[in-house]
């Protein structure tokens, strides 16, 4: 909705109209970083293998001429990684977000309901175990759905200060979860399984196929779809539940619906490609940093920049060394310097 | 006249009794001994019979001697020594010899050696992370919180001094049921608190062993210096290193250990000139990835199992790699393309995995059908344990068919004859070493 102002107001309008526009071109980024992520890698590809590749998905007769291995390359390895990435990075960011206006508070990410915690558990229970990848993924998902319902029925033993409550059963539960996972760790053969634990909770893309990406793809997709449509609401919520009582709105349905939708969510991205930090609270800050508050224009922001910051680090990640340096140390010592020097180029963060 | 008959026969009888008693307990066997054998063999029979022994020039039951020569080969295996350099070999089966060698390995024996001035009372060895430490004489209760130097106990043939010990892939029911038959004192000696990171400073107390072995990575080595027991370290990620730990194990448990020690670097020398041999005019050796608990964690170069690829005539394509394990992606192996894929013997990582994996397809190995699972009895063979002389044999029949004529069966029933004196069942022996 247009208003004609004059004056100041007319340059905040102006701005306004730019962030929007920043908003929602910002979509593009993760696609033209997917493209560009198809060419990196550490077995060298040239530019028009890639392209001729891509283009066989479609008309198969255009992969004649490349090698099985470099089409194996591309599109088993290459592609499905970088979808993962790009999927991964948007709901750990999306959620973080979301989480962030919900309870009002800026320290938090999606692992505020204990997901991580619990989805981190229930890995290193099937690593230690003894189980498949596909165990492995099934149990973080299943243990990471438990813990937030666990959560969530406890704050409803008490109906007065139900957010709060929330918080601090999220808390609880993440805790105790992380406490299950250091046992698992404590009683793990240290020369094999417990590497393989530590390996799995610092995070990473390793061996992603085809194979993982239907589910995490369904969930994100439709999990980023539904914070799209309500993303307004989002603004209302952060006012408080007795302004969006007033106004018409159902809160408590609406924050089950995001916590469920936001918990989906975590728990397929953490299945899938391990405990990843930082992206659920520091790139919605980021995203508010170039954007504004206002929940229209945070959400695309914070799904696109999640994506490109994770396909970025996933990049250097695979690239870097002949051997795999796990995402949750890049996403740290890449992410936190940056947030510093757009903390330092702004004057607001909230 | 008839009482003073009666007294005369009686002491004749009285007499001759006693004479034949006498002649009955040092004539039970006979020892053969060259002169400068003799002083420590009569220090051993006395201690333990409480007479001189009698010594023959020729046609012994037992012959004790310093010549190599005479020593058996083949399954029989590395002779009883009392001394370094000294051993015995019995002539004929006679049941109190068999007790006598027994006693003289034994640290009883090595007690009544060391009274009597033919060993030291204390041995000074550096351990592997340059420690000197000097450990009394003999020793009799040792504790092996390593779990790889539990192996070198056993094969040093001195199981009987073990007290409490971590065994390294004894965790599964085959490798408990496995490790029951070699050792049945195993439930036992395997029920205390002890590894690496932790151990129950109270039960070692309890335990009072004469010496700890571990390894360099240990946790709590001060706690356990102030009970003033000597801490030997290990740090055997290498075949000489792994030889040189077992000297060290040797030279700590007496003249017996020693030998099995020696003769163990000795069969793995034998073994590795084997492999050189055989494969001298190959110049491309064949790629080799190992592999461990998944598909794309792969070891490093400065891991045992490098060695060990590189003593069975291959060479190890993450060899540029450096820690412990690392993880990798498929462009990488892609890269590498490797010859041969061996998967660890530990995890459930099978060659059906790769088989089946579209990904995988790509790599050379996988296309070949030369994806091998590494066998193991009870300890893992990749790891720095004796037993990792099998992973070498096994490797270089499976790298090699045609050149090597090492058979993986047959050296493992001689392995485990000799060093653990235990003969394996050999049909599972060979169901094992088919993979």
């Amino acid at each position: 909705m247009r208003i004609v102002t004059l004056g100041k107001a007319r340059d905040a309008a102006a701005a306004s109209d730019f962030r929007q526009q920043l908003a929602y071109g910002s979509l593009l980024l993760p696609l033209a970083l997917i493209a560009i992520s198809l060419l990196l890698g550490l077995y060298e590809i040239r530019v028009e293998t890639v392209a001729k590749a891509l283009l066989s998905l479609v008309v198969p007769q255009a992969a004649e001429g490349i090698s099985s291995t470099e089409l194996t390359l591309i599109l088993r390895i290459r592609l499905p990684r970088v979808l993962s990435a790009a999927l991964i990075g948007a709901a750990l960011a999306s959620t973080g977000a979301a989480f962030q206006g919900i309870f009002k508070n800026p320290l938090v990410d999606s692992n505020l309901l204990g997901v991580t915690s619990g989805a981190g558990f229930g890995a290193a229970l099937a690593l230690l175990l003894g189980g498949t990848a596909l165990m492995v993924q099934g149990f973080a998902f299943g243990f990471g759905l438990l813990a937030v319902m666990v959560a969530y029925a406890g704050s409803r033993l008490y109906s007065s200060a139900p957010l709060i409550v929330l918080t601090l059963m999220g808390i609880l539960i993440g805790s105790f979860f992380t406490s299950l996972t250091a046992l698992t760790k404590y009683v793990a053969d240290p020369l094999n399984t417990l590497p393989a634990i530590t390996f799995w909770l610092l995070g990473g893309l390793t061996g992603v196929t085809w194979s993982s990406l239907p589910l995490l793809a369904l969930i994100t997709l439709s999990g980023s779809a539904f914070m799209w449509a309500v993303r307004w609401r989002l603004n209302i919520l952060s006012l408080g539940d007795a302004e969006a009582l007033a106004l018409g709105m159902n809160p408590t349905r609406l924050k089950l619906l995001i916590i469920l939708c936001a918990t989906l969510m975590t728990a397929a991205a953490v299945a899938v490609g391990g405990v990843i930090g930082w992206i659920g609270l520091v790139i919605p800050h980021a995203a508010r940093l170039l954007v504004g508050t206002d929940h229209k224009r945070l959400v695309p922001m914070s799904l696109a920049l999640g994506a490109s910051f994770l396909l970025v680090i996933d990049n250097i990640s695979r690239t870097l060394l002949p051997a795999e340096v796990p995402l949750g140390i890049l996403t740290g010592l890449v992410g936190v310097p940056i947030l510093i020097v757009l903390l330092r180029r702004s004057q607001t963060v909230w | 006249m008839r009482r003073l008959v009666c007294l005369l026969l009686t002491a004749l009888i009285a007499l001759s009794v006693n004479l034949s008693l006498s002649m009955a307990q040092s004539a039970a066997f006979s020892i053969q001994a060259p002169a400068e054998l003799q002083p420590a063999l009569s220090a051993l029979y006395k201690a333990r019979y409480g007479a001189a022994p009698t010594f023959v020039e020729a046609d012994g039951d037992l012959i004790a001697t310093n010549d190599r020569a005479l020593r058996p080969s083949g399954m029989a295996g590395v002779p009883p020594h009392f001394l370094p350099d000294a051993f015995f070999v019995l002539a004929r089966p006679n049941a109190e010899a068999e007790a006598f060698v027994a006693y003289a390995v034994s640290p009883d024996g090595q007690a009544a050696l060391i009274e009597s001035g033919f060993l030291p009372k204390s041995v000074t060895v550096t351990d592997q992370a340059g420690n000197k430490v000097e450990v009394a004489q003999p020793v009799r209760r040792v504790i092996t919180p390593y779990s790889i130097a539990t192996y070198l106990v056993y094969g040093t043939g001195s199981a009987d001094r073990l007290v409490a010990g971590g065994y390294l892939g004894a965790r599964s029911p085959v490798g408990a049921a496995r490790m029951s038959a070699i050792d049945e004192r195993f439930p036992t000696l395997s029920g205390y608190t002890l590894n690496q990171r932790e151990i129950n400073i109270e039960q070692v107390a309890q335990l009072a062993p004469d010496v700890i072995f571990t390894s360099a990575r240990t946790a709590w080595l001060d706690t356990v210096r102030e009970l003033n027991i000597p801490v030997v370290l290990f740090q055997g990620e290498s075949p000489e290193l792994l030889k040189e730990s077992m000297l060290i194990v040797g030279q700590l448990l007496g003249p017996n250990a020693l030998a099995h020690a020696k003769a163990w670097g000795d069969y793995y020398d034998s073994i590795f000139a084997q492999v050189v041999e055989r494969t001298r005019d190959i110049t491309a050796r064949p790629s080799v990835l190992f592999v461990g608990e998944s598909p794309l964690r792969v070891i490093s170069g400065e891991m045992y199992q490098t060695d060990l690829i590189a003593a069975a005539g291959g060479r190890s394509a993450s060899e540029g790699l450096t820690g412990y394990w690392n993880d990798v992606n498929l462009e990488q192996v892609a890269l590498w393309n490797p010859d041969v894929i061996v998967i660890a013997p530990y995890g459930n990582v099978t060659p059906q995995t790769f088989a089946e994996s579209p990904e995988w397809a790509i790599i050379k190995a996988v296309q070949d059908g030369k994806v091998y699972k590494m066998p193991s009895w009870v300890a893992p063979w990749d790891t720095p344990v004796p037993d990792s002389v099998l992973g070498v044999i096994w490797l270089a029949q499976k790298l090699f068919p045609e050149r090597v004529t090492l058979d993986c069966k047959r050296e493992a029933l001689y392995f485990f004859k000799v060093f653990y004196n235990h003969a394996l069942p050999e049909d599972e022996i060979a169901a094992v070493c088919g993979s």
